[in-house]
């Protein structure tokens, strides 16, 4: 009984809230805290898969109660409290500055590294679109009612009416409206059904707006490298900015295949495409009719987020710490805080470009109405969709981390080849025919084609992909790398190296 | 140098499955996965946590030590009627390789001996723990006992004194010396 009532409290309150406070601040807020949160655990995860990955254990000694707070203070909880104690250490360390840096450039790159990366969860379409009515008084001389309920709704720009509203059946009332300029007026009341999307921020470009805002955190990158007037930093700043640059293109590409597919730039658009099934199993996830493309932006967003094995620019051996070597304290921490929300964002987007957002074809009750199936007609259901997306993400982080403990870091040359020799042909020529496959079937978006248009662009991956297997083993070779080089007068000149 | 020093080394040919990297790659993390599966589902790591699980505790073939073999923190053995068995004769400090033994020799209240420490400080923070204090004395005063986890907050609690020292032998008294 207690629980019913408890839940009952939960929905009333929720109810209250989304009639009263816009949406996208409830969201935003929710979003930014839960993410933040996760940037922390993130790093006990890094570090505990990394001792998994090595036969270790990981940390696992600070549990919540810090050794002070009674009765937990003796408890371990696997290292949950480590990251408030990494916190805690990073705030009460000395902020050093060496004297030779530029104060301005060298204190807003890290600001601007975190704010360009954090910004970007704006646009994810979290869940879906929620549906909902209220009652509400409507002067009877009004004569365009559905202008007058949306007038009501000025301060939820998010809002939109769905139909007209109805007429609550016998319950004509003669209320007073509060609106002066039509006060004491006959009013009836109605029934207005709106809806608004479950997310910070609708924007119809989400896609493009990621991609760019993603694109600005390189300034944090190349900005602190500059700053810290120190070459190992410089240097670390150049490569991390060759290599986000770089790895932009085929990411764009990559993306804008699933675009030209899915015919919207809008995040939610592209959700919306992939919450059917085909033959009533297999989800119509992107990730299925277009794999290749997904390795490729899985490639991609490794090198965007500056992780292993494209994290060269902080390649300990070579640059001591790369582009952060002269930050410490809080602005390190930035830094470092904004490789794991770039984790989650980069991963947010692959999950809402390829694993359906929110969508999962055992949870069937997730989907609203099948000609409509981004609608939920409660409001819980939309933040268990949000819970989905949010595990799914997780998922590919771990994958993430999976993959920085399992590979070397490339070499520069290597690095670079990869992207302009390998990726950047690859992804143009998907992206070709893909827009090929899409105007054979006269530019309709591949919902409406069904598992006909799925099946060819997976046919054509696969084919692609083979292409690309023979005729790269045709093309000539990269010239030769670390070749040795005859300096004059030296005692170490070596003679002519006879051809094998 | 000379051509016929350079050792020309041929480098592997890659297989097709290492040119296109990612199979090789795909193969690289199986190898991990395995290992995590192996520690957080099978719990079969290489770790020791230490201060519940020691090192002496553990068979040797298993990554465990011989406790007795080790040289730890010193002790001023006691005789039976108590007194330190130490006649404060020089021997080991005058051994010593690190000069980390201070005896401040004065005479004996007891009639069977001519001197005793009135102060015997070791600095165990200077101490290189070879034992060759142990091995100059003459009557086994000073011994080395197998405690290894030697800690402090300050400096000056790791310099022992007299008092402490023979703490140390009322605490150990039941092992025996290496």
């Amino acid at each position: 009984m207690d629980q019913v009532k408890f839940m009952d409290a939960f929905v009333q309150i929720l109810n209250w809230l989304e009639i009263h406070i816009p949406a996208w601040i409830i969201i935003a807020l929710v979003v930014f805290t839960v993410s933040l949160l996760s940037i922390a655990y993130l790093i006990l995860l890094e570090r505990k898969v990394a001792s998994w990955a090595q036969d270790r254990i990981g940390p696992n000694r600070v549990g919540l109660g810090f050794g002070i707070i009674p009765v937990v203070k003796n408890w371990k909880m696997w290292g949950l409290g480590q990251p408030f104690a990494d916190g805690l250490k990073f705030l009460f360390k000395e902020d050093y500055r060496a004297k030779a840096v530029d104060v301005v450039l060298f204190s807003v790159a890290p600001m601007i590294m975190m704010t360009a990366v954090i910004i970007s969860i704006a646009v994810l379409p979290w869940g879906g679109i929620r549906q909902t009515s209220v009652t509400m008084t409507i002067p009877a001389a009004v004569a365009d009612k559905t202008a007058y309920a949306q007038q009501q709704f000025k301060s939820y720009s998010e809002r939109t009416l769905v139909g007209q509203p109805v007429p609550v059946a016998g319950n004509d009332v003669y209320a007073v409206a509060t609106n002066t300029a039509v006060a004491n007026l006959p009013a009836d009341q109605y029934t207005v059904t709106y809806r608004y999307p479950f997310q910070i921020a609708n924007l119809n470009i989400g896609v493009l707006y990621v991609l760019a805002t993603l694109a600005l955190a390189v300034y944090g990158v190349v900005l602190g490298g500059w700053a810290s007037n120190n070459k190992y930093s410089f240097l670390g700043g150049l490569r991390a900015t060759a290599n986000m640059i770089s790895y932009e293109i085929p990411l764009g590409l990559a993306v804008l295949a699933i675009v030209v597919m899915c015919g919207s730039l809008d995040l939610g658009t592209i959700v919306e495409k992939q919450c059917h099934s085909w033959l009533g199993i297999i989800p119509a996830w992107n990730i299925f009719t277009q794999p290749l493309a997904f390795v490729l932006f899985l490639v991609c967003i490794h090198a965007e987020a500056n992780r292993s094995p494209f994290d060269l620019a902080e390649a300990e051996q070579e640059l001591v710490g790369g582009y952060h070597t002269e930050y410490s304290s809080m602005r390190f921490a930035l830094f470092f805080l904004a490789e794991y929300a770039g984790m989650i964002t980069t991963s947010s987007v692959c999950v809402a470009l390829f694993f359906g957002g929110w969508d999962f074809p055992l949870l069937p009750f997730l989907r609203g109405p099948a000609n409509d199936p981004m609608v939920s007609n409660w409001l819980v259901l939309c933040i268990v969709r949000a819970l989905v997306f949010y595990t799914k993400t997780m998922l590919i982080i771990f994958i993430f981390m999976w993959v920085r403990w399992s590979l070397p870091r490339f070499r520069f040359d290597q690095m670079m080849a990869l992207a302009w020799r390998g990726l950047i042909p690859i992804a143009l020529l998907l992206l070709m025919v893909t827009t090929g496959v899409v105007y054979w079937y006269n530019g309709q978006s591949y919902d409406q084609m069904g598992a006909r248009m799925g099946l060819t662009l997976l046919a054509a991956n696969m084919l692609l992909t083979l292409l690309v297997l023979g005729v790269s083993r045709l093309l000539p070779a990269a010239p030769a790398t670390n070749r040795r080089v005859q300096v004059a007068n030296s005692r170490f000149n070596f003679a002519p190296i006879p051809k094998a | 140098m000379k051509p016929s020093d350079i050792l020309q080394l041929q480098e592997p040919t890659l297989s097709l499955t290492d040119q296109f990297y990612l199979p090789q790659v795909l193969k690289g993390l199986g190898t991990t996965m395995k290992h995590m599966f192996k520690v957080v589902v099978q719990n079969d790591h290489r770790v020791m946590q230490y201060p519940e699980e020691r090192r002496e505790d553990l068979p040797v073939e298993s990554g465990g030590i011989l406790q007795k073999n080790y040289r730890g923190v010193h002790r001023l053995n006691k005789d039976e009627e108590g007194r330190p068995k130490c006649v404060a004769c020089l021997m080991c400090s005058t051994a010593c390789p690190a000069h980390c033994i201070h005896i401040e020799a004065a005479e004996s209240p007891w009639p069977d001996r001519e001197k005793y420490p009135a102060k015997f400080d070791i600095d165990e923070l200077r101490c290189i723990y070879c034992g060759m204090c142990e091995e100059a004395c003459p009557c086994d005063a000073i011994e080395l006992t197998h405690t290894y986890d030697l800690v402090a907050l300050t400096r000056q609690e790791m310099i022992f004194d007299k008092a402490k020292l023979l703490r140390v032998f009322d605490e150990t008294v039941k092992e025996e010396p290496m």
